[in-house]
């Protein structure tokens, strides 16, 4: 001891000159400057959020959102609960925007070209060559846009009024056919409505609406409101009709699985049955008389009894709810489908009750191809002087048989409102980059009587030096001499908002401050005095199943849109990427779904990289083979294989456009997706694949998601499924001794939690997910990564099984069988960490840095951490990871994301879900200061909140009239190993409820 | 060179304790070999870039720490006043006794920059330090802590400085334990 010095007070020292250097360091580096406002902006508090109601922009959907801005950043985006679309829920890809705001590859300013590149320009520039040039262009100009209603639309019109052209609106995900249809059947030129919640035997003929079609976030809520379980133990029925089993078909409760392209045949064979049986059919009546219900059949591949069975149950079970085909199945005769659809609807008495063909829909436009490919015949004439495209990008979702580069080449000047560089403005001559949707001003009129605005919840990030299209367009009309009404955007859009009336007897300010608060205003819709009526049928449609070019022995590919891309406009965002499909679990590259038995026909394993090729193209992708299609099937997901786009998107996966023919279906004018067939050959080349999920699919026995049947509710026998277990107890294995606790008995007896807290008298944190709704649709996966500062690990760490969400989707493949109509039966189980009452993670962390709150949480200590990974290994769910890289050192401004109230992780940490601890304390923070105890439902943690299907619950559990108390208590209610290990988990699921037996105990 | 040999004075400071966390005044002295880095050795870069004295504001006149550090209610952080906030005053108010120092605040607002301070105090990045968990009043009306007992008697200081406490876990710990609320690994990190 004399004159010793021990180890600890060494370390202290040490310690004590690092942060003298650090914080008195005689380095100028080291010294921190707190560097004030020069005058305050109001609504800022620094450390406080500010919340801003918007409009999300990223599908033409329309959901209002929250916004959650800190110190003037925008760092969340939550659905807004007062807007009856979002209903404050919000999709992955709406998450995902603010890496669309933040995104590194956006560009810094105005480019125009010079030679085979770019060179910057500043803005008076541009905008001077844009005014000279459209001054010059003698009334030539062609604007090409995306999805634009409410008020940029309108500017649009107004601004090629003046300037002398024409606007063309394309989208690659056109509703066009489904519009057509309901034009043809009511005499209405409108996207219908559907209300899930008032029926209780839903068909879809392959409209994914749970991903990409229409309006997913709302129609996931109706969805699972309909098809869970109710509280009187009744339950909605699905039956998915389609060739390919989608994320939305794996919710189904059966399957048809028919050819494809036979949507039309199967819809007028069941709407033929119910007219037989009686029901009215309108003009349609003769035409079903006579149809042919087996030919059908046969055209479909589904018995007539199993079509005539589904057809009666369909009304006998209703009210019922028959949706179109979707994108994906955009055929030669796509407008007949839909059409059919719908008669089917009028037939089984669903229209105006589930169905609604309302009064003029202002929000979604058909965007047809049509106009698209007259425009690039004009363009190929060089009948145009000057292009403008705004919020599309033809030259990437285009099939390259279209022309559209060769066409628009032939422009004499050419402008793109992009902001990056996408294949479109590549391009171009002149790229002048919009603000993001975050930033900018704009309107939004999803539905009928429903109105909101969207407002900037941000200045524009200073990185790039955009400008909101709308005031370049106003500026232009300014120099041709037409004043459009208003000096910018904002002007134009609250004189549009003005015009139509919608303040009535209200000062305007006040109702324009009201709207921008709550983020929607709803106006009175005027309803229909009659019921609506089914016009004569168009001998001019079909309903024949429509011709596929290639050749005929082929595989029908078809070519969906991506539940993570859309379209492709979400591609350079890494958390899209990152995300695992909803469906394959495979994130970063494109895949081929083949049935397995197809695969081994051709000597194909999983992940061979095969050549595919049709009558227009050819790509090699690997193969991913999946029994969720048919065995004449080849499926491709849209929106990958970028060449200029981005970091995260160029070079990642193929473009299956590549492989379609330029063709329009007649009469809706839309791109027909589902065209051709291909023919699979090996390259002989072999890939792993960047797939999150390491069983296959399957359970291995481990009965991780049971079911139970309908008929069981009310009388369920517990059900023990570890059969492995019991093997190897029999032979003297591990045997658990179960504590018996329930989530509520906490601490669990024995426990010891030190004196660093009093477990005896705080709340239980726990967690309720009901996997009757869960649909698997992701979008709390994001949620929790834009909340926690979760980082993207890249295709390459990934396929080292490094992959770091914190909560994960694992599905389950229980039945699924593409050879017959059947049951089917796909188990979600959204896992993360279950916060074990008897956690097998705490015991092995050599530093307490994983160890158990007073309140019931599994935490994790980072500043403790030093990187054993014990726990990991320990953990049984898998729901613990690491950092083996910096993976959070993101290209600026991706960092402006950063959630400032959660650390964010360096190297050598392990990490996992906190139950968003940050959330719990800022509510328990408030409610110490305002002296108020806290209410049930007060906190809501990232993944609850953005849940549509409402699924997951929090709270305290101790609490007896909690809600995730009173769910939990529930016959359905297990804990995932529970009775494998005795972790005592704060998470207890509750088990999906099939129509069917469920097999014993999950394979 | 310098810059490893003025680290091991720090340290050397540092283990003498007493001057630990050495006044912005008494920061260590470069040395005078001013050829190398001329720059770097003239300027203080502990110096605040106004000589504001909390001992005139907070004590002689008596102001609410709040009035000018005024989100510490209600934020996790305390604020740092916007200039405009000091021009509240110092638009009519002189300053008797360094009106040179009050003239760089009008300085910096004509300019409408911000004033560069130097951060005294700083918890590590792992730690969530909720200002308004601890100073917002209870129900009898008091703050919970007084600002002073984490940052001294600002009201006597002419020159604002970390007082002799050390920001470490212990000491918040300590605080923790006397007045027996949780302390729980999670109520500060994550």
């Amino acid at each position: 001891m004399s004159g010793g010095i021990k180890r600890r007070d060494f370390l202290r020292v040490v310690g004590a000159s690092g942060a003298g250097a650090t914080m008195f360091g005689c380095s100028t580096d080291n010294v921190e400057k707190l560097i004030p406002y020069v005058v305050p902006p109001e609504e800022i508090t620094p450390g406080v959020a500010t919340w801003y109601a918007s409009v999300c922009g990223e599908c033409s959907a329309g959901c209002g959102t929250w916004v959650r801005t800190r110190e003037g950043r925008a760092v969340k985006i939550e659905g807004n609960p007062a807007h009856p679309i979002s209903g404050g829920a919000l999709c992955a890809r709406g998450h995902s925007a603010l890496q669309g705001l933040y995104n590194p590859d956006r560009l810094a300013g105005p480019m125009l070209r010079n030679g085979d590149g770019f060179e910057a320009v500043s803005w008076e520039d541009a905008e001077a060559q844009l005014a000279e040039r459209l001054g010059a262009g003698g009334g030539n100009v062609l604007l090409v846009t995306g999805n634009a209603g409410g008020a940029l639309g309108h500017l649009f019109d107004r601004f090629v009024e003046v300037a002398g052209g024409t606007r063309v609106e394309y989208e690659a995900l056109s509703e066009a056919p489904l519009r057509e249809a309901a034009r043809l059947a009511f005499g209405r030129d409108v996207v219908p409505s559907y209300d899930f919640e008032a029926a209780r035997f839903v068909v879809s003929f392959g409209a994914d609406f749970l991903e990409t079609w229409l309006s997913p976030t709302a129609y996931g809520r109706g969805f699972a409101r309909t098809s869970a379980i109710d509280p009187m133990g009744s339950k909605g029925r699905f039956v998915f009709v389609a060739p390919r089993l989608s994320l939305t078909g794996q919710n189904a409760d059966e399957w048809f699985p028919i050819q494809a392209g036979s949507e039309a045949a199967v819809a007028l064979a069941m709407a033929a049955v119910i007219a037989g049986d009686g029901a009215d059919a309108g003009p349609y009546g003769e035409l079903l008389g006579s149809f042919d219900v087996a030919a059908a059949a046969n055209a479909s591949a589904i018995s007539a009894e199993d079509i005539g069975d589904l057809a009666r149950r369909f009304v006998a079970e209703g009210p019922g709810l028959a949706l179109g085909p979707g994108v994906s199945g955009q055929h030669r005769g796509a407008t007949g489908a839909n059409l059919a659809v719908l008669v089917l609807n009028y037939v089984a008495g669903n229209v105006d009750r589930s169905v609604h063909v309302g009064q003029p829909d202002q929000a979604a436009a058909s965007h047809p191809y049509a106009s698209l490919e007259s425009a690039i015949a004009s363009m190929q004439a060089r009948d145009v002087s000057v292009a403008l495209v705004h919020g599309t990008n033809p030259a990437y979702s285009l099939p390259p048989a279209a022309g559209f580069a060769d066409a628009f080449a032939a422009v004499p000047f050419k402008v793109s409102f992009a902001s990056a560089l996408d294949e479109t403005a590549h391009l171009a001559d002149l790229v002048l980059p919009d603000t993001h949707s975050l930033e900018s001003w704009g309107d939004s009129h999803p539905r009928p009587g429903i109105h909101a605005v969207q407002q900037p919840v941000m200045r524009p990030v200073p990185l790039f030096d955009a400008r909101s299209a709308g005031d370049v367009l106003l500026a232009a009309a300014d120099a041709l001499g037409q004043n459009l009404g208003a000096q910018d955007f904002q002007g134009y859009v609250r004189a549009r908002w003005q015009e139509m009336g919608l303040a009535g007897s209200a000062n305007f300010e006040d109702f324009w401050r009201d709207a921008l608060r709550h983020g929607v205003v709803r106006s009175e819709v005027t309803a229909d005095e009659a019921p609506l009526e089914l016009l004569p049928p168009d001998p001019g449609v079909g309903f024949g199943t429509p011709a596929l070019d290639g050749d005929q022995d082929g595989l029908a590919l078809i070519v969906y849109p991506s539940s993570r891309f859309g379209d492709g406009r979400q591609a350079n965002r890494s958390w899209m990427q990152e995300l695992p499909d909803p469906v394959s679990k495979i994130t970063w590259h494109s895949w081929v779904e083949l049935h397995p038995a197809t695969a081994e026909r051709l000597g194909l394993r999983e992940g061979d990289v095969v050549r595919v090729s049709s009558p227009h193209g050819q790509l090699e992708l690997p193969v991913w083979p999946y029994a969720g299609v048919r065995e004449d099937i080849a499926a491709i997901a849209m929106g990958a294989g970028h060449t200029s786009y981005g970091r995260f998107a160029d070079g990642n996966g193929v473009n299956p456009m590549a492989l379609l023919p330029a063709e329009t279906e007649q009469p809706s004018g839309a791109l027909v997706q589902l065209a051709t067939r291909v023919t699979v050959e090996p390259t002989g080349e072999w890939r792993k694949l960047a797939s999150i999920h390491g069983s296959g699919h399957t359970q291995e026995d481990r009965n991780i998601a049971p079911a139970i049947a309908l008929a069981d509710i009310g009388h369920a026998e517990e059900e023990h499924g570890q059969h492995e277990l019991a093997e190897l107890q029999e032979v003297g294995g591990f045997v658990p001794v179960s504590t018996g606790g329930e989530p509520a008995d906490f601490p669990l007896p024995g426990a010891r939690h030190g004196e660093y807290g009093d477990p005896e008298n705080t709340p239980r944190w726990a967690m309720a997910i009901d996997l009757d709704k869960c649909t698997g649709c992701s979008a709390c996966v994001t949620a929790c990564q834009a909340e926690n500062n979760v980082p993207t690990v890249g295709e390459e760490q990934l396929l080292m099984g490094r992959d770091i969400h914190w909560m994960r989707i694992e599905n389950y493949f229980e039945t699924v069988d593409a050879s017959h109509a059947g049951p089917v039966d796909v188990r979600f189980t959204p896992m993360l960490c279950q916060h074990c009452g008897n956690a097998p993670c705490e015991s092995v962390c050599p530093v307490f840095a994983a160890y158990h709150t007073p309140e019931g949480l599994n935490a994790q200590v980072y500043n403790r951490c030093v990187g054993t990974r014990y726990c990991a290994n320990n953990c049984p769910y898998k729901v613990r990871v690491f950092n083996w890289f910096e993976y959070s050192d993101v290209p600026e401004p991706l960092n402006w994301q950063y959630n400032p109230d959660v650390t964010v992780r360096g190297e050598g940490i392990m990490e996992k879900c906190t139950f968003c601890v940050q959330r719990i304390r800022e509510v328990q923070n408030r409610s110490v200061i305002e002296g108020q105890a806290i209410a049930d439902g007060e906190i809501v943690p990232a993944c609850q909140q953005s849940c549509p299907a409402e699924a997951i619950v929090f709270g305290n559990i101790r609490d007896p009239d909690s809600r995730v108390a009173q769910v939990t208590a529930n016959e359905r209610s297990y804990r995932v190993l529970d009775e494998l290990i005795n972790t005592q988990p704060a998470v207890t699921y509750q088990r999906k409820v099939t129509f069917h037996e469920p097999a014993a105990a999950g394979h | 060179m310098k810059r490893q040999r003025t680290a091991i004075l720090a340290g050397i400071v540092a283990t003498l304790g007493a001057l630990a966390f050495v006044q912005a005044s008494d920061a260590p002295q470069e040395s005078t070999d001013t050829a190398a880095e001329p720059v770097a050795a003239a300027i203080d870069p502990l110096a605040q870039p106004i000589a504001f004295p909390h001992d005139i504001h907070a004590g002689q006149f008596g102001m609410d720490c709040q009035y000018c550090h005024f989100s510490a209610e209600r934020s996790v952080d305390a604020g740092i006043p916007p200039v405009a906030t000091c021009m509240g005053c110092h638009l009519v108010v002189q300053g008797s006794n360094n009106p040179e120092e009050v003239a760089k605040v009008r300085d910096y607002f004509q300019r409408q920059e911000a004033i560069p301070w130097v951060r005294i105090y700083k918890v590590s990045d792992h730690v969530r330090f909720p200002h308004m968990r601890h100073v917002a009043p209870d129900a009898s009306g008091e703050p919970r802590v007084q600002c002073q007992e984490c940052h001294g008697p600002v009201q006597e200081m002419p020159v604002i400085e970390a007082v002799n406490q050390p920001l470490s876990m212990g000491w918040c710990v300590q605080c923790h334990v006397d007045r027996g609320v949780s302390r729980d690994c999670t109520v500060c990190h994550y």
